[in-house]
């Protein structure tokens, strides 16, 4: 078959509109979902507020702001450090459009590598988003990437030395959690790291915490990784969870390994600082096809015929890990964590009223804490 | 600026991707080249 102007011509449109829609596919990931914060929020910011070197980019992000009538301890909640790893980030939102502060002041801040959330990994065929059920009907959320959106930040470098000195391999260029301190003038994953350190030190942070989940394959997992002056704090915790039949595990923050946030904000920022991590199969190496299934329901046969030959670190049965079940988790820890701070600082008492029971989450399923949308 | 010589790259190589469709006669490699155009036009438009 020969062609020649007339199919160029016709071939040419083709593309064009393969572009057409393609590219609207590519671009929906730019768009962020709801979230309804509860109304007893007191002010919405930006990181940008704190760092502005970060405004009108897409390392831009909101911050919530909860603050109570007496004065108290603060706490950060940092989800979607990696945009892959769903718990954390919907925990955050769960905590923002519910909770209402009596005392001290909680500042949330959900998509915390905000372009992260707008690209998808290359090969993965992860969906781009799934939904969870509400009372008034179905919520959409984004599954991103664990890095920043190579749009935004390219090229990554051979050899990345972090702001921290550690060398690490260029694509880590665009890992937020290995890129504290942040620089000033840097990368823009690492600009993100210093707003968030900036807001660290402006806000007079006490405890930060940054939400994770961990592959099923990974030995720091279901874990409480604190910074060596957290120790005391985590220990309480740990002991706390224990007691309400959580298993959980302590990993204590390496101090050769730099660049990530239980190491750095305890480094610089002088915060209590940790970090915590569920299982999850939908970003794990082992998994089978993915879908908006494996991130709510968490259930693979690969991962139960890999626990079957002890290749795991954690129990994995057909039942899997639901996404419900991690989010609890992260639920039982915060609320362990702030109550282990008051038992050994007193003064730094945050009293946070309506958050949602990890045992409700886990039988109720999250949508019944989550606003309809609107 | 590394940006900018990046964008510059990827429109040369757009035009003569067009240029090459519009001048060959073998339709098959019309379309190769079309596939192959996709994929710079999204990356010259940063959306991909």
């Amino acid at each position: 078959m020969k062609g020649h102007h007339f199919t160029a011509l016709l071939l040419l449109l083709l593309a064009a509109l393969v572009c057409y829609f393609s590219g609207q596919d590519f671009l929906n990931m730019h768009k962020e979902e709801a979230v309804y914060p509860s109304p007893h929020l007191t002010t919405k910011k930006r990181l940008s507020d704190y760092f502005p070197g970060l405004k009108n980019s897409p390392g831009d992000s909101s911050v919530y702001i909860f603050e109570g009538q007496k004065e108290g301890g603060t706490l950060l909640i940092l989800g979607g450090t990696h945009p892959n790893e769903p718990a954390g980030f919907i925990t955050a939102v769960l905590l923002v459009e519910n909770i209402e502060v009596k005392q001290g002041r909680v500042i949330i801040v959900p998509r915390a590598n905000n372009s992260g959330f707008m690209h998808s990994d290359p090969q993965e065929a992860n969906p781009q988003r799934y939904s969870l059920g509400t009372p008034g009907g179905s919520r959409w959320f984004r599954y991103g990437s664990r890095l920043t959106n190579p749009i935004h930040q390219w090229p990554d470098p051979v050899l990345y030395i972090n702001p921290a000195g550690q060398k690490l391999s260029g694509t880590e260029s665009r890992n937020l959690n290995r890129s504290y301190p942040g620089r000033k003038r840097g990368y823009l994953t690492e600009k993100i790291a210093y707003g968030i350190m900036q807001l660290i030190d402006k806000e007079k942070i006490n405890l930060a915490i940054d939400l994770h989940e961990a592959t099923p394959e990974y030995p720091v997992i279901n874990a409480i990784v604190f910074h060596e002056n957290s120790a005391e704090l985590a220990v309480i915790a740990l002991m706390t969870l224990q007691m309400e039949g959580v298993d959980i595990r302590l990993e204590a923050s390496p101090p050769n390994l730099r660049g990530l946030s239980h190491r750095e904000w305890g480094d610089f920022a002088k915060t209590y600082a940790i970090l915590l991590e569920t299982a999850n199969t939908s970003h794990g190496r082992l998994k089978g096809k993915p879908s908006a299934s494996l991130i709510i329901e968490g259930k693979d046969k690969n991962y139960t015929k890999a626990a079957k030959l002890g290749r795991l670190f954690i129990p994995f049965d057909e039942d899997g890990i639901p996404l419900k079940q991690r989010v609890s988790r992260h639920l039982a820890s915060l609320r362990a964590l702030v109550s282990g701070l008051y038992e050994l600082y007193p003064d730094l008492l945050i009293q946070i009223q309506n958050v949602p029971s990890p045992t409700d989450v886990e039988q109720a399923g999250i949508g019944a804490f989550l606003r309809p949308p609107k | 600026m590394i940006q900018i010589v990046y964008h510059l790259i990827v429109l040369y190589l757009t035009l003569h991707l067009i240029w090459f469709i519009i001048r060959e006669k073998k339709i098959w490699d019309q379309l190769s080249g079309v596939i192959v155009l996709i994929m710079f036009l999204l990356r010259l438009l940063l959306i991909k």
